[in-house]
């Protein structure tokens, strides 16, 4: 059982497909065969092919699950976080507090006190109420808009960032796939999202998108090779692409007599991943596709309803994803004493990503044309002087 | 990219009010911008000349909604001016404090929009933040929280209660803490030294020859400030010297003008620090105030955003005949095309916000 797609086809193996087929055979025996197609269905699931697909199908959606489940978490997260800094409470509605909004709203509240009933919570509702509002709004076509590419800009950008999910492992136990060429293939994932950007932006007609469109194809331009120059130290180090092989690289005993990651001897290496990953996933102070102070909404000002709400999801799944490679590649992944694996990893992830929120709500976002200056003349250099210091660490030691 | 015109307003962001600013932009560098006003037009001037002279303070207050304090000291000046009434001392030395309290409360306001037009939202509850003490001490003579109909025509409304002084000098010393904070904050952030350093650049002299006044003419190192070249109230027997800033190759630029306010709020601290000592005893309104005038008079003040100005003409009846306002921040709006060209698209929030906007009084 080496991951969770190994265990999701021995799971249709061994039980949903042998529980599903005699029903489909069943059915085929009661109807006129030429019509009936259960019986090629059950012999196409018991058939290699099948078993694949059906294992994916189940590994997606387990992969979806965990995410949206961590969306859930960020958000909230950002939220609070957010209302501390700012010198507020954040959101405060959650279950305890129904019972009071309810005898208040009812019109009799005896028990009601205006220095005790706050309606205080910890605040989880605010998101099913986000959810709430993103289901019942109207999708609106802009007139005059590109209809194809304005449906298939966001499709391309969600679908992109929940694919992301798949192929980042949390702990050897808890992983959907392991391609040989792993962390690259995340990062060849990671930039197709810019194109749905652009495509949306076009599509809109407005110049507000379009602006939002093409500031994310230059920030492209700006981060993305000093990211992988950034990240090919470690590949170098490791000598594989391949997660496992890159954290169990990193609990290797080193010269100083415990476990090095590879953030003590790469730390600049991991200065460059960790601005230039917070410009892969827009976030501020990298926000430039979605300027709200010139742009009004930048990229998704035209999108609306539950479409916007699964791009502000993949954006955070994005930023999820983001401090998960940061964790494998520096932070020494899942590794850790007494705890298992996979807290190990999300307390490592989750510290990441409170830096981050701390980030977006203290400092002001940067222009485009400082981008690209920070891109080509900070941290390219510095990309470069981290890669000959991993050649020379791998070639002395 | 081939050059389009982009409407920033008068629904955006970027317009603190309704105005709308025509951007012609070349990819992302603009090469010409049009300003658009008259969206907030309430024909103020117009309505003042059928109303009574004491009726018309309602009218005043609601030019600027972050510095109504201000605007109807002014008309006020102009009224007593004309009416020949001199207000007491006490209620010229009240006048200067809560002046001063309405021009800091007005600073922080600013301060609270324009750091959103950065992209830091945190800033604008900061702001917001510190304000709201400002109101909290200006709602205890006036009662009102942002439209305070306070300064009347020879004098002012209601003396200060017993214990103002202290609770004005515990909000002051709170406020002084959270600059310092927000120096460390901003000043010491480079991303926000590289949005503000060098940007949105007029020089001392381009500032002059295009009449923009106030905190944006002194952030070019001009130090003229009409609370001392054409002094009025209390403030002759205050000592201060006008605070100028300039940016780093020399005139104005974003930060110089970000540092410009963030300095006045501490001029203005000591200014009410000092008129609150230096208070006389007495009378807070003068003895009689005529109905009708006759004959013309003019005052300008120096106003939270630049020179105000109201001049006023009386033909006999308890009517103003005449009434204009010079509106300072018409003059800088209609110059802001001259130092927007060249800059890039994520400037102009930056530019017009740094030069603190306000609709009300623009359109009047």
């Amino acid at each position: 059982m080496t991951s969770l797609y190994d265990w999701s086809y021995w799971f249709c193996e061994a039980w949903l497909v042998p529980l599903m087929t005699p029903l489909l055979y069943f059915q085929e025996h009661i109807m006129p065969p030429f019509s009936n197609p259960a019986g090629d269905m059950a012999r196409w699931m018991e058939s290699d092919p099948g078993l694949n697909i059906l294992a994916w199908t189940i590994v997606v959606n387990v992969a979806l699950m965990i995410g949206f489940t961590n969306v859930i978490i960020v958000v909230y997260l950002e939220r609070k976080i957010a209302g501390r800094i700012m010198d507020r409470r954040g959101p405060m509605l959650s279950l305890s507090s129904l019972k009071e909004i309810a005898s208040d709203l009812a019109g009799y509240a005896p028990e009601y006190n205006w220095k005790t009933t706050t309606y205080a919570g910890i605040g989880i509702l605010q998101n099913v109420a986000d959810g709430i509002k993103f289901f019942c709004k109207e999708i609106i076509v802009p007139d005059k808009a590109d209809r194809l590419l304005y449906t298939i800009g966001p499709v391309i950008f969600i679908s992109s960032s929940i694919l992301l999910l798949v192929m980042v492992p949390f702990s050897p136990r808890i992983a959907a796939s392991s391609a040989p060429l792993g962390l690259l293939v995340v990062m060849a994932a990671f930039s197709i999202a810019p194109i749905g950007v652009l495509t949306t932006g076009w599509a809109c007609n407005n110049k507000y998108t379009l602006i939002g469109g093409m500031r994310s194809a230059a920030q492209l331009m700006a981060y993305e090779i000093p990211l992988l120059l950034s990240m090919a130290g470690v590949f170098l180090v490791a000598g594989s692409y391949n997660p496992m092989d890159i954290v169990a690289q990193q609990q290797e005993v080193g010269l100083l007599g415990f476990p090095m990651w590879n953030i003590i001897p790469q730390f600049l290496g991991f200065i460059v991943f960790i601005v230039c990953i917070l410009a892969e996933v827009e976030r501020v102070p990298f926000d430039l596709p979605e300027a709200e102070a010139e742009l009004v909404e930048g990229w998704t000002t035209e999108i609306g309803g539950l479409r916007l709400g699964l791009v502000f999801a993949a954006e955070y799944i994005r930023g999820f994803v983001g401090a998960m490679i940061a964790t494998i590649l520096f932070l020494g992944g899942w590794a850790g004493p007494f705890l298992p694996g996979e807290i190990w990893f999300l307390l490592k992830v989750y510290g990441i990503l409170i830096f981050f929120i701390i980030l977006r709500w203290t400092v002001p976002r940067i222009r485009t044309d400082q981008i690209l200056l920070l891109g080509w003349k900070r941290l390219l250099p510095l990309s470069l002087i981290n890669l000959a210091l991993a050649i020379l660490y791998v070639e002395v030691f | 990219m081939a050059e389009m015109w982009i409407h920033m307003g008068p629904q955006h962001p970027m317009t603190h009010g309704l105005w709308n600013l025509r951007i012609k932009v070349n990819g992302e560098t603009i090469t010409d911008a049009v300003p658009e006003l008259g969206y907030l037009h309430r024909s103020v001037e117009k309505i003042g000349e059928r109303r009574k002279y004491f009726m018309n303070t309602t009218l005043t207050d609601r030019l600027c909604y972050a510095s109504a304090m201000t605007w109807t000291h002014c008309y006020c000046l102009a009224a007593e001016e004309l009416m020949g009434v001199v207000a007491p001392p006490r209620a010229q030395y009240i006048r200067t404090a809560v002046l001063e309290l309405q021009r800091i409360a007005s600073h922080l306001m600013w301060l609270g929009a324009y750091l959103p037009d950065l992209g830091l939202i945190t800033g604008f509850l900061y702001g917001m933040r510190d304000r709201e003490m400002f109101l909290n001490l200006l709602e205890i003579p006036s009662g009102g929280r942002l439209l305070y109909n306070y300064v009347k025509i020879g004098g002012v409304k209601r003396d200060l209660p017993p214990g103002f002084e202290a609770k004005a000098e515990r909000v002051m010393q709170t406020l002084e803490r959270r600059l310092k904070e927000y120096e460390n904050l901003y000043d010491n952030s480079k991303i926000f030294r590289m949005r503000n350093d060098g940007v949105g650049v007029y020089s001392a002299s381009d500032a002059i020859n295009w009449g923009i006044t106030g905190p944006n003419l002194r952030s070019a190192g001009v130090p003229f400030d009409l609370r001392q070249a054409d002094s009025y109230d209390a403030y002759p027997e205050l000592d201060f010297e006008p605070v100028t800033n300039t940016a780093a190759g020399g005139g104005s630029d974003c930060f110089s003008r970000y540092r410009q306010r963030i300095d006045e709020m501490h001029q203005s601290m000591d200014l009410v620090r000092q008129a609150l000592a230096k208070m006389p005893e007495g009378r807070v309104m003068a003895d009689s105030v005529p109905l009708r005038a006759s004959g013309e008079a003019f005052r300008r003040t120096e106003d939270s955003r630049g020179e105000a100005l109201m001049y006023l003409v009386g033909d006999g009846s308890d009517r103003p005949y005449r009434w204009k306002i010079r509106s300072p921040m018409f003059t800088t709006v209609s110059a802001a095309p001259h130092f927007l060209k060249g800059y890039k698209m994520a400037d102009v929030p930056a530019i017009m916000g740094s030069l603190d906007m306000c609709i009300g009084e623009t359109d009047k």
